[in-house]
């Protein structure tokens, strides 16, 4: 660890050249924490004062108790490079000594939306994968994110110690496994093509991959074993590292390299020869205990002991030797201060990506410039609970200009639109600061290029915000960001004493605002309903709702709740026809389903109200096999005008008809909204206006006589078309060693899941599984299934679409069925379903 | 029952002599309609009866009757209105009535006797009390006035019974507040033959309680000094109507039992009403999204109507947003749905007609009350509920406070969203003379470059909701100047024009 005072740290936060803001992204558990650990604990900043506390990484009980980490950590690190090391580093620096602000992200997929927020803030991100589970589904995912935000990834196959402890595993048999990892994530990154970020790929031999052993502290590139052989070889050091990585091979006998094995039992490949055997050679030396050979052979690497560790035994010696031989952070660190981008360089070609507004105004040049004298520009990327209640810290970016305490700054929230005064507001900074360690150090100012947590702003913060100077009236904001995932799964929750509400209510705000992902509403019963990504994210964000937010007040919560969808099967079996109030007017509608693939159009946005008709019809006929005249005569769509149900006008002469579509459209909007089966939303229904018979008079055939005339024949011609429910399936990843398959198999099929894919890695004895699970059974799923496999398997789940339900829930008695009564219950209805008498007229 | 007791006639024909009116309206709810013509008959044979025992004092005055059906409003108010359309000065009102205070005219308060079982009651009530060792208040249905009485003896009679030496058993029972009123709005004045009688502990002889007055709904009762009434269990004789509603909402801290008396049992299952006030909260939610808001006037007689609605505009402008005043007699999902632009409606009306819920109902219908919570940024809902915009006026809750900055957490949408800004349109007005001219140039900004779209902006005020409707009236931008062709109309009835029948018949 590093010890500073706040001033030398604000130093350094100056030369814009030497900061690294990065992030640490992978799958969850290939070990992403543990490496950060190892970072810190040798480069860490803390304070000078609190020198004596050795913790530094002070995590969350929770996160301890499961494993996992759920809150992303920005933790900074100091590196002072050697002269000798930095001679062939072509950037642009400024001194040796280096800033790396780190943040740790988690793995889990119900909390990408922290993942999300940290990329937006850092420019380079250091992706692990473990080099037996090689890249997994979140993987792909959060490096996808990554790229899309234009973020330089570098990698490390990390867990190198299970190769020589657990698997065991030949040089050559390793070397494959380690460049199969490699080229699936190059693969990802190839789709990738951009070219002002230029080639994002990760290369062994340009000491962009890190091999890593988090647990054990030592890792790496093959810039360490290239400057090791370079003067043995007489060699450059470029060249000696192409020569370890690839299809190179040296054979000790002729001492002579070659680009194909010579077949020749001493002719090995570079990377075996030089890099992957004397590691091997080094750490069994070690666990057998051989001390007499292992200290000339350290002492011929250059590697001193200190004489109580030679004492050690076993695993410990084996850890500390090689902790002191190839230090982890010293690879790593470097290749993150060679490989990764400075501020200043990154933002050259992001402030595309992070600037809504023009690209040639004084903003977009001052981001463009990282100018710490330009307007300040910055992104409140989250927001962080303070230690005392209530409080937040808007913990985001400088990307340009400087922001410091007392300040005056323009928030522009999400909403805000550029020249009106909507989420707009002018407030004082009142504290800028920057951790150290767990230590809040408050700073005159902080330039840009690095994270700072504002406090005195909370207030006027939802969730993300782009700061600029009280005076810049016409910087547009920063864009904001997308997150991947969406909450399909919520609980309703009451307090226990019914006087707690309002610090219920107080806390479900404060809830929404410390995590993007969580929504609080309310249902029509008057529950108060937190949704989430998935079971795991929702029980954090209940333990924290109840200890952080409410201050201990004892709140109930219900199982989880699914919402689901309603559909029809088929075209209504008549046309159905409903009068208004005044029985002076009559609407004749059937429903049909939507084709397939459109409500996904509609969801994605390549369909909607936005478009222009011309461009709507033509996807329409064309994909869909719509008439051309009636993808013109599209009423709306709903809920909520843009949801993937959808009112067309079939009619024909119809005298008026124009003067009652806002009518229906609003009887529409309300309908489709709260279905005739169970009030949720419908969801790939396209409504159809067969005919309608108006009063002449105007004054009879208002909205008040149309508009809920509308909603009862779309319940109608609902009913008529075999209502069905849709509930929401989870896309299912599971990795697991082939004996534990046939509990994964039977636990799928008792949860109705179905495996629809089941792929074998090569090289690893490892299954990747995956398979569509209802979300409604996937409560518990994991602990099933963890405990069928005896904990081998560990399920990742990810909302991936709607699904029909088959029975029919107008049946008593089936599936379905019993899934409306229940809704109905819950939201306090009639537990019979209104029947179709009640929206249907006859003549 | 006897129809002359069950309608009261004589007390009645008293008060119409006592006070000498000479135009007398008389209010029945739709089911006692049936028997408007014998009261009046009865009335008129009562009062000439008196006008013969008390012979020589002005023989010749006549007293005439109107009978008043079908009231604009709910039927448990007395309808000034339709009163003064008969110059009536004063009126009897029938059945089932919430005792509101009236604005203009005198009124007499029949409530009907319904059958009780007495000492079934009795019995009921105190063997629940027992059990529960709480003290009690027995409220009642004002149909069962007439017999409260003689509850009340049995309930000493039998607690004492009950309980024995070792303990007493607490109970207060409620009064009538009167049976008459006049228009001074003043409570206390009136004496009718119901009329306040101390109120009487049991056991502990008829010492005047100090404590505080109670009343909900007609009736009155004191507690003494130093309680609360979440500490008593609430007694409710009658059946689970809006009175019943309007009790259970304003004391949902309390336990409420219910007697009824025609099943003849105790109802203690109140999960029904406890789940409307959950509802309650939720369309307290709704409104705080709201726009626009369209105040219904649900009563034109009971007293402060137009205070409280003066009051609900300065709320909704102070909170930016935009209210139009809508008179409409009974509200209805058809009438309501004439008015889309509105996004919820505070309904001002006495207080046991306020609750209004319906699914039907395109927009909410709140209380003045709710509203005040809806729209008083800062104000919260605590479970505290009050019905009676009387209430309303003298609680703290009224005053407008000062908006914070922060954004508004909306628990329908999930998230913070930002309010209108109200401000600007303040500025705006500060330019007097050039307020019109602002208004102009805002009339005339493009609103939406692509009128095919589909959706609009959410509308804050009538105008912009009707300026972003697709159907803008008729089109006069038709270039065709040539007359129509003649065409042949729809003949027949509205149930199935002619041209219907043939459909009908394939049917």
């Amino acid at each position: 660890m590093v010890k500073f005072t706040a001033d030398e740290l604000r130093r350094i936060m100056d030369y814009k050249h030497n900061i690294r803001n990065m992030s640490v992204i992978a799958h969850v558990d290939h070990g992403k924490s543990t490496l950060t650990d190892s970072l810190v604990a040798a480069a860490g900043i803390i304070a000078q004062e609190v020198a004596g506390d050795v913790r530094m990484t002070d995590t969350r009980a929770d996160e301890a108790e499961r494993g996992i980490t759920i809150k992303s950590t920005g933790i900074s690190l100091y590196y002072e490079m050697t002269d000798a090391s930095l001679k062939s580093f072509k950037g642009e620096r400024n001194g040796n000594e280096y800033l790396i602000n780190l943040i740790d992200s988690p793995g889990h997929v119900d909390f990408s939306s922290e993942v999300t927020a940290a990329l937006r803030i850092t420019d380079g991100a250091l992706v692990v994968v473990d080099c037996v589970e090689g890249v997994c589904v979140q993987t792909e995912t959060v490096l996808r994110q990554a790229l899309g935000e234009r973020i330089r990834p570098v990698l490390t196959v990390n867990k190198m110690d299970r190769c020589f402890l657990e698997l065991q595993v030949d040089g050559e048999e390793a070397y494959q496994t380690f460049q199969r990892v490699i080229e699936n994530a190059n693969v990802i990154m190839a789709t990738y093509e951009d070219p002002l970020l230029g080639d994002v790929q990760v290369y062994p031999e340009k000491g962009t991959v890190a091999f890593s052993a988090g647990l054990h502290g030592w890792a790496f590139t093959l810039t360490n074993f290239a400057k090791m052989y370079a003067s043995k070889f007489g060699v450059d050091e470029s060249k000696m590292m192409e020569r370890l990585w690839g299809e190179n091979y040296f054979d000790p006998a002729t001492k002579k390299w070659t680009s194909k094995n010579t077949g020749s039992p001493t002719c090995k490949r570079g990377f075996v020869q030089f890099c992957y055997e004397p590691i091997k050679q080094i750490i069994s030396t070690c666990m057998n205990d051989q001390k007499d050979k292992l200290w000339p052979m350290l002492q011929k690497l250059g590697v001193t002991m200190k004489s109580d560790e030679k004492d050690l035994m076993g695993k410990p010696l084996m850890k500390r030797v090689m902790q002191t031989w190839l230090p982890a952070s010293t690879a790593l660190l470097e290749m993150m201060i060679f490989h990764l981008p400075s501020p200043s360089t990154a933002q050259k070609y992001r402030v595309e990506n992070l600037y809504e507004g023009p690209l040639d105004d004084m903003y977009a040049n001052a981001i463009r410039n990282c100018d710490p004298e330009g307007p300040l520009m910055l992104y409140v990327s989250k927001m962080i609970p303070a230690s005392d209640k209530g409080r937040f810290f808007a913990f985001g970016r400088v990307f340009s200009g400087k922001v410091s305490t007392g300040l005056k700054v323009r928030i522009m929230g999400p909403n805000f639109v550029p020249g009106e005064k909507k989420d707009l507001y002018v407030k004082s900074v009142q504290r800028t600061v920057i951790w150290m360690g767990k230590k809040q150090e408050t700073v005159e100012d902080v330039p840009c290029g690095n994270t700072v947590a504002l406090v005195g702003l909370d207030q006027f913060i939802t969730k993300n915000a782009t700061l600029t100077n009280e005076k810049e009236v016409d910087a547009h904001p920063i864009r904001a960001m997308k997150f991947s995932v969406s909450p399909v799964v919520r609980v309703a929750v009451q307090c226990k004493v019914a006087s707690d509400l309002p610090k219920l209510v107080e806390g479900l705000k404060r809830l929404a605002k410390s995590d993007p992902m969580v929504v609080c509403t309310i249902e029509e019963s008057g529950e108060h309903i937190i949704a989430g990504a998935g079971e795991l994210h929702l029980e954090i964000c209940l333990k924290d709702l109840q200890e952080d937010f409410m201050g201990g007040a004892e709140i109930v919560k219900s199982d989880p709740v699914v919402s689901f969808r309603e559909t029809v099967l088929e075209k209504s079996c008549r046309t159905v026809m409903s009068k208004s109030p005044n029985k002076h007017n009559r609407l004749y509608m059937e429903a049909r389903p939507l084709e397939e693939g459109l409500a996904e159009a509609i969801d994605d946005g390549r369909i909607g109200p936005r478009d222009d008709p011309k461009a709507r019809s033509k996807i329409l006929s064309e994909e869909f096999g719509w008439d051309k005249d009636l993808a013109k005569k599209i009423w709306c769509f709903g809920p909520e005008t843009t949801g993937p149900n959808m009112v067309v006008d079939m009619c024909k002469g119809v005298q008026y008809l124009n003067e009652i579509k806002d009518s229906v459209v609003a009887g529409f909007q309300w309908a489709s909204k709260e279905g005739a089966v169970c009030e949720e939303n419908m969801r790939g229904i396209c409504f159809e206006v067969c005919d309608v018979v108006l009063h002449a008079d105007a004054i009879h055939r208002g909205g008040g006589q149309v508009i809920p005339t509308a909603r009862r024949v779309i319940y109608a011609s609902q009913l008529t078309a075999k209502p069905r429910l849709m509930e929401p399936v989870y896309l299912v990843e599971i990795q697991a060693p082939e004996q534990a398959l046939g509990g994964i198999y039977s636990v799928l099929n008792m949860k109705r899941g179905h495996v629809f894919e089941e792929m074998q890695r090569p090289g690893t004895p490892l299954y990747n599984i995956k398979a569509y699970l209802p979300v409604v059974e996937s409560f518990g799923f994991s602990g099933t299934l963890r405990a069928q496999t005896s904990g081998q398997a560990f399920p990742q789940c990810v909302f991936d679409h709607w699904e029909m339900m088959s029975s029919d829930p107008l049946e008593p008695g089936t599936q379905a069925a019993t899934i409306v009564a229940d809704v109905r219950k819950r939201k306090g209805l009639k537990e019979q379903i209104t029947p179709l008498s009640e929206f249907e007229d006859k003549l | 029952m006897d129809f002359e007791s069950y309608y009261e006639i004589a007390p009645t024909a008293d008060f119409i002599r006592s006070r000498s009116f000479t135009r007398v309206a008389l209010q029945f709810p739709d089911e006692l309609l049936k028997d408007s013509v014998r009261v009046v008959r009865a009335l008129r044979d009562e009062l000439q009866s008196l006008e013969y025992d008390t012979e020589g004092n002005g023989g010749d005055r006549e007293v005439r009757f109107f009978v008043m059906a079908d009231t604009t409003y709910g039927s448990c108010c007395v309808d000034e209105v339709g009163a003064s359309h008969a110059s009536a000065e004063c009126v009897i009102h029938y059945g089932h009535t919430c005792l509101s205070p009236t604005s203009t005219l005198p009124a007499f308060f029949v409530f009907g006797k319904a059958s009780i079982n007495i000492s079934r009651c009795a019995d009921n009530i105190s063997n629940y009390a027992w059990t529960n060792g709480k003290p009690i208040v027995v409220l009642f249905g004002l149909e069962y006035a007439h017999a409260m009485q003689d509850i009340k003896e049995a309930l000493v009679v039998e607690s004492s019974r009950l309980c024995g030496s070792r303990s007493r058993l607490e109970l207060y029972c409620a009064e009538v507040m009167c049976s008459d009123m006049n228009p001074s709005g003043d409570d206390k004045t009136s004496n009718g033959h119901l009329g306040p009688v101390e109120s009487c502990a049991a056991d502990e002889g008829c010492g005047v309680a100090t404590g505080a007055r109670y009343s909900i709904g007609g009736l009155v009762w004191n507690l003494p000094a130093g309680h609360r009434l979440e500490e008593y269990i609430l007694f409710w004789i009658g059946s689970d109507n809006s009175a019943f509603a309007n009790v259970v909402l304003t004391f949902n801290g309390c336990d409420i039992v219910r007697y009824d008396a025609t099943e003849k049992c105790l109802v203690t299952d109140l999960s029904q009403q406890r789940r409307i006030l959950k509802r309650r909260y939720y369309l307290v939610e709704k409104a705080k999204d709201a726009n626009i808001i369209g105040i219904l006037v649900g009563t034109l007689g009971v007293a402060g109507y137009l205070r409280m609605i003066r009051l609900m505009k300065e709320l909704i402008v102070g909170a930016g947003k935009k209210a139009y005043t809508l008179v409409m007699g009974k509200p209805n999902p058809a009438k309501l749905a004439n008015f889309p632009e509105c996004d919820v409606f505070i309904y001002v009306s006495c207080a046991q007609t306020a609750l209004l819920d319906s699914k039907e109902f395109l927009a909410p219908v709140i209380t003045p009350f709710e509203a005040m919570l809806a729209f008083n940024r800062g104000s919260e809902w605590t479970g505290a509920y009050m019905m009676e915009f009387r209430d309303l006026i003298t609680s703290s809750l009224v005053e407008v406070k000062k908006q914070s900055g922060e954004a508004r957490f909306s628990f329908l949408q999930g998230g913070y969203i930002e309010d209108v800004d109200l401000q600007e349109d303040v500025e705006k007005d500060e330019g007097g003379a050039l307020a019109l001219a602002y208004a102009t140039e805002r009339a005339l900004q493009v609103r939406d470059k692509f009128p095919n779209f589909l959706i609009k902006g959410t509308a804050k005020s009538g105008a912009e909701f009707f300026a972003t409707r697709s159907y803008q009236g008729l089109d006069m931008h038709s270039n065709n100047t040539l007359p129509e062709p003649y065409l042949i109309g729809r003949t027949g009835k509205a149930s199935g024009y002619e041209d219907e029948k043939g459909k009908q018949e394939n049917v």
